[in-house]
């Protein structure tokens, strides 16, 4: 069997039903254990590559592999699965309302059928891990943004998944706010969880001096270790 | 899928339902009125089949002798209407017993036969035939008897009621599967609306992994529990009902000795109702609801 990366995508080209080509054969390749910024600015493709990743859009041609699945020819009844075995996390933190931060990371694995046993377990430690131990009977309404996205985080990583995606986590908040969901982030990896995170905030991706894969017009032009959020990169975004 | 989920689906259906209940209180008053109007037409035709039924077994034909024959000429005729296939059983009604069957139907008017004989009756045959159908052929064979005067027959009237009962019956099959699928409209419309209402939801689940049918099965089960809800309370206002109605009837002095319509007991029907309300429920509703997640939960 040939080796694959958690994450590996051969001549992926996707081109949407109004023709608007947002990949141009990409091809890329991250392995278990890696953190890795995925940079870009709005409309170069980035987001694409994320919806890729989860089967929410399918590549017009290439091949993507996500953690042993072969998603390109994955049928609609094994997306779930596939999703089960990854943690999201979006900018607008897609918490259910009318449940507490308890019940919102449970409901991650209720979906999976676990154990009572297990989600007793589990979702006590999730909700330590993001610092949220206190607040498990609070409603997400009752929460501040940077909290509903810890639990939005805890929520990702109760299955303990083997890869974290968050699609412009830090979107929504405030610098300093950002930063702790990073450091979070940051600490997730360390415990062994690979993690992707797609972001245009320049500072974060500066210091944080993780992979950077930068995209523009649906291309990679650029894959940097310790790498930084270049100028060119922004440029990109005047000239699009 | 495991017991848990089972469970999970359940508490869902129930608390969406709940969480619903304006619009589950408008299906539901459509189902049971639906319902309703199904139980009412099946209890008439139950009715009516009942009633032609006993009327069939009443005597079908009675072909009366000439006053005057005597014994061997009475004896004759028999012996003719014995020799005729289509005839199951016949009983004779001697002048004897057809002077005591005239007094029961005067009843306390008897007093007017005192001082008439016998003789003034005639012999007669009750006849019951094999095929209902051949009676008219019956009819002209008893006929040409001599010695025979007349015969008599409802015939008309059953053929007449069974002609009724038959259109009554593809009408209200047709009546009740207009309500049906109103119902199911109904029902779709109302899991419908409970699915935009929680679209953003059943967005989350997708993303973190629920399978279609995870996410499907509440609705069916909140469809069902609608419709089963109809159906019993539904089953409670017709049973109730049809027996106030059926009491009454009893009560009804007139009609009791009139004879000509008779009720069937609630006793005997219940099981039959309430079999087919809840069938009819459990179709209605998962059909409802599966024709709505079809059409708005894509997941």
């Amino acid at each position: 069997m040939r080796c694959i990366g958690l994450v590996e995508l051969k001549n992926v080209s996707k081109t949407y039903p109004n023709g608007t080509v947002a990949l141009r054969d990409v091809n890329l390749k991250i392995d278990k254990g890696e953190f890795v910024f995925l940079v870009g600015p709005s409309g170069s493709g980035k987001t694409t590559l994320v919806k890729l990743l989860l089967k929410e859009e399918d590549a017009t041609s290439g091949e993507v592999y996500v953690n042993g699945y072969d998603v390109t020819s994955m049928t609609r009844y094994e997306v779930p699965y596939l999703r089960r075995s990854l943690g999201f996390v979006f900018q607008d933190f897609r918490l259910l309302p009318n449940k507490t931060v308890y019940e919102n990371v449970a409901f991650a694995m209720i979906i999976t059928e676990a154990l009572p046993k297990e989600i007793r377990r589990q979702v006590p430690m999730a909700l330590a891990l993001v610092g949220l131990s206190r607040k498990a009977n609070m409603y997400p309404s009752q929460l501040s943004g940077g909290e509903q996205q810890r639990v939005a985080l805890a929520r990702a990583l109760v299955n303990n998944p083997a890869l974290l995606i968050a699609d412009e986590p830090t979107g929504n908040l405030d610098p300093e706010t950002s930063w702790e969901i990073m450091k979070l982030l940051s600490e997730v990896n360390h415990r062994g969880t690979t993690v992707i995170v797609a972001t245009h905030e320049k500072s974060i991706v500066d210091e944080m001096k993780k992979r950077v894969v930068s995209i523009s017009k649906g291309v990679i032009v650029r894959d940097q270790e310790k790498g930084q959020y270049k100028d060119e990169d922004k440029n990109n975004q005047i000239y699009i | 899928m495991k017991i848990r989920t089972i469970r999970y689906i359940f508490k869902e259906g129930f608390v969406n339902s709940y969480r619903n209940k304006l619009m589950s209180l408008a299906s539901l008053v459509i189902v049971i009125a639906s319902l309703i109007v199904f139980g009412v037409f099946v209890l008439l035709a139950l009715i009516m089949e009942h009633n032609i039924s006993l009327w069939k077994e009443q005597p079908q034909l009675e072909a009366f002798c000439y006053e005057e024959l005597d014994d061997a000429q009475v004896n004759r005729v028999e012996e003719v209407i014995k020799r005729i296939d289509e005839i199951k059983e016949y009983e004779k009604v001697d002048k004897e017993q057809a002077l005591e069957k005239m007094r029961e139907k005067l009843g306390e008017n008897a007093a007017i036969l005192d001082g008439y004989g016998a003789e003034i009756f005639p012999v007669s045959f009750i006849i019951r035939l094999k095929d209902v159908e051949a009676s008219k052929e019956v009819v002209s064979k008893l006929e040409k008897i001599s010695g025979i005067q007349k015969v008599s027959y409802s015939q008309d009237t059953i053929e007449v009621l069974t002609r009724i009962s038959h259109w009554f019956k593809l009408g209200s099959s047709l009546m009740v599967v207009i309500f049906l699928v109103v119902s199911v409209f109904i029902i779709s419309n109302t899991i419908k609306l409970t699915v935009f209402a929680r679209r953003k939801e059943i967005n989350i689940m997708k993303y973190i992994g629920a399978t279609d049918w995870f996410i499907r099965w509440p609705f069916v089960v909140e469809g069902v529990i609608i419709s089963i809800t109809g159906a019993i309370l539904a089953f409670v206002i017709s049973a109730y009902g049809y027996k106030a109605i059926a009491d009454k009837f009893s009560q009804d002095q007139f009609l009791a000795n009139a004879q000509i319509l008779s009720l069937v007991d609630i006793q005997d029907v219940w099981g039959v109702l309430a079999l087919s309300y809840v069938i009819i429920a459990v179709v209605v509703g998962s059909i409802g609801s599966f024709m709505s997640i079809r059409r708005h939960l894509r997941v």
